[in-house]
């Protein structure tokens, strides 16, 4: 995607050139030239990170991964889409270093053979089955003050910006990373998570990742990030891999369905073909 | 070997104290050292053992006043010896190690040892007012005019003789019991009180060097209750692992108060020990402490479950079956954990599953689950265990036979799914959605 790649670019490029023009640049040292702090810069790394496991993702977010002593918001469309798939790798990191995955309210019951089959060993789970709004968000305080190792996973579907302001006060004294899952619907409303992100599913086993919120400055654009969930990639044929080939053949009976395609490419190779 | 003593002065020596808060502190103090004994108003420690344990004098000392404070203790004072710290105790002089013993003794009033405030009147007379003036007169003329244990106790105070203590000893099982100042119609008002008793209970564990799994709380209701109201009533509060700390056995109870209804005012309560177990002390790391907190994770689960029910905090334990639904079973916080190897499967297992499969609408003969599905890879046929049976409610038994190809579907909104379809089933031949590769 061509286009997008200019998008990433364009805020590093950009204020580099006017500052040239303005001041002259090129007859100062280097040295000066990396210590003036531009608006567009990603802010340095205060506090501890935990990688995604994701190399594209991780040159976008602040300090290279997902904050810990911090609030992390995920939208997605709809609930237990790609949670595992998007948090898998770095999850398992935070398990190896003995921590504890705590999952408060999740949307289905969670499979530990699958989970054990991402690297989440079965004594490292915890569910915590609180049903009501008021439940959840009173379970995720108090992990949250209990500075737990490991991760918290909670699934806030109703959630009001001073709650959540509330649990990012929290959660600045936790070490551990605190992810909250919310619709998609809520990306238009305020929050005071520090970091925002927008996941959806493409068609070729990969991801399609929104950053809305950083600390630093603003991300357009959406990252695509290839991931197979659990042991299916040993499984899969290369003609498995690309799904939307097969698709395309069945589009012509499909098109009026149900719904609006995610990926609009389908379409487009039936037309050049 | 030079002696460390504290004086815990419980109250005035008018009033009159009650026998059951000494014997609760004394409890309570047994957590510091073995040496505890009880003379009069106050109990004594003698803790010259244990100021390394503590950390040093300074923190030994703030440990003991500030738990004695919490205790009801009026005021603790320090000394060589105890009736020396006693005597401080009584004149309200904290510190007796500030300087020499014989130097800050000779200046306080002669009434603050027992044993010559028997004599007052006559010491008066003679022209006496601090213990210095009771030590200047002869000592063969103050043991024919007084008694041996005038004497003695001067000896004693100034540590020129050995002291004899009748040492407390620990009794085998907690039981404490304590009167409420006032009535009390809420169950979370009995916290303030049961407070205490866990105080004296964990004082208790500490010297025992063993942790609750379990203890009761019991409270009796006042005598102008009603007669449905009945005796009273008793909770009992179970832990995972045996524990000694008070704040966390607070939480926990305040918990459990707050679903119990008290039928009439109550108006004393006691808490018992009803099951304790050895525990081992932790070795405290030279660095930064991590071990701690596992161990506080399991205290906040604990306070969770209490909050929001049994069944409701959950572990999962693998099980070794081919079907979906028996392969895990998710067990509450206490059951037991077993540490049996399982073989994982090797057929890819979705993340999330449904609990009742999802019954898939048809269109030309396909399954569509938001959209149509694509079917990539399958079947991974599950069948058998025809063994198993279930009672059902009405009481006929239910076979949970299984006859299953499962299939990895593709849906262009809800991603990789894992659905199946039901075989040799004549009216039932359908396809169900079971899991989802999240």
């Amino acid at each position: 995607m061509p286009a997008v790649t200019q998008h990433q670019e364009a805020p590093d490029s950009l204020p580099k050139d006017a500052l040239h023009q303005h001041v002259g640049l090129a007859q100062l040292s280097s040295r000066l030239v990396n210590a003036v702090w531009r608006g567009s810069d990603r802010v340095n790394a205060q506090h501890a990170v935990v990688p995604t496991g994701f190399a594209a993702l991780d040159a976008q977010l602040p300090g290279g991964g997902w904050p810990c002593q911090s609030l992390t918001e995920l939208l997605q469309p709809q609930a237990s889409l790609c949670e595992w798939r998007l948090l898998a790798s770095s999850l398992k990191r935070l398990v190896s270093e003995g921590g504890h995955i705590l999952m408060v309210g999740p949307p289905k019951r969670p499979h530990a053979p699958g989970l054990v089959q991402l690297g989440l060993p079965e004594k490292v789970l915890v569910w915590l089955a609180a049903d009501t709004p008021s439940e959840r968000l009173w379970t995720t305080e108090q992990l949250i003050k209990a500075n737990p190792r490991g991760a918290i996973l909670a699934w806030l579907p109703q959630v009001s910006p001073e709650q959540l302001r509330r649990l990012q006060v929290h959660a600045q004294a936790c070490d551990c990373p605190v992810f909250l899952f919310r619709p998609e619907l809520a990306r238009r409303d305020a929050s005071p998570a520090p970091l925002r992100v927008v996941a959806s599913l493409g068609m070729d086993w990969e991801l399609h990742v929104q950053i809305l919120k950083r600390r630093g400055g603003q991300h357009e654009g959406t990252l695509v990030l290839p991931s197979i969930p659990s042991l299916l990639a040993q499984v899969l044929t290369p003609r498995l891999l690309q799904p939307s080939q097969l698709l395309a053949k069945k589009e012509t009976f499909h098109v009026n369905a149900l719904g609006r395609a995610a990926n609009q490419r389908p379409h487009q190779q039936l037309v050049s073909l | 070997m030079s002696m460390h003593w504290a004086a815990l002065l419980t109250n005035d020596r008018t009033s009159n104290s009650s026998a059951c808060d000494m014997a609760g502190i004394a409890l309570w103090a047994l957590q510091f050292t073995p040496r505890v004994t009880c003379s009069g108003q106050a109990v004594m420690l003698e803790m010259a053992q244990s100021l390394r344990l503590f950390g040093g004098q300074a923190q030994l000392h703030t440990q003991v006043e500030s738990g004695a404070k919490e205790m009801g203790v009026r005021f603790t004072a320090w000394a060589p010896t105890s009736l020396a710290a006693l005597a401080f105790a009584e004149a309200g002089i904290a510190d007796g190690f500030a300087k020499p013993l014989a130097q800050m003794l000779d200046l306080l009033p002669f009434d603050c040892l027992s044993a010559v405030r028997v004599h007052a009147a006559t010491l008066a007379r003679l022209g006496c007012k601090t213990l210095a003036d009771v030590r200047k007169l002869p000592r063969s003329g103050i043991s024919r005019r007084f008694d041996k244990e005038l004497l003695l106790a001067l000896d004693q105070a100034y540590g020129l003789r050995p002291e004899i203590c009748r040492w407390i000893t620990l009794p085998l099982s907690f039981a404490a019991r304590l009167e409420l100042p006032g009535r009390v119609d809420t169950a979370s008002g009995l916290l303030f009180g049961a407070r205490r008793l866990l105080l004296q209970m964990s004082g208790w564990l500490a010297a025992r060097h063993a942790g609750v799994t379990a203890f009761t709380l019991r409270w009796r209701h006042d005598d102008m209750r009603a007669r449905t109201a009945g005796e009273g009533g008793d909770i009992t509060i179970r832990t995972a692992e045996p524990t000694q700390n008070v704040d966390h056995l607070c939480r926990l109870l305040a918990e459990h108060l707050a679903q119990v209804v008290l039928l009439a005012p109550a108006s004393d309560i006691e808490v018992l020990a009803t099951e304790v177990s050895p525990m081992a002390e932790k070795n405290h790391s030279l660095l930064h402490d991590t071990v701690k907190q596992s161990e506080v994770l399991g205290q906040v689960l604990e306070r969770i479950e209490a909050r929001l029910g049994k069944k409701r905090v959950l572990l999962p334990k693998l099980v070794e079956d081919h079907r979906l639904e028996c392969m895990q079973c998710w067990q509450a916080l206490d059951s037991p954990r077993s540490n049996a190897v399982i073989n994982p499967t090797n057929v890819p297992q979705p993340a999330w599953i449904l609990r009742t499969p999802l019954k898939l609408a048809m269109l030309e003969n396909r399954p569509i689950y938001q959209g149509p599905l694509l079917l990539l890879l399958g079947p991974d046929r599950v069948e058998g265990s025809w063994w198993h049976r279930t009672q059902s409610n009405e009481g006929t038994s239910q076979s949970k036979t299984v006859q299953r190809d499962y299939w990895v579907a593709l849906s262009v909104h809800a991603g990789a799914l894992w659905i199946f379809q039901q075989r040799l089933d004549a009216e039932d031949a359908a396809w169900y959605l079971h899991g989802h590769f999240a």
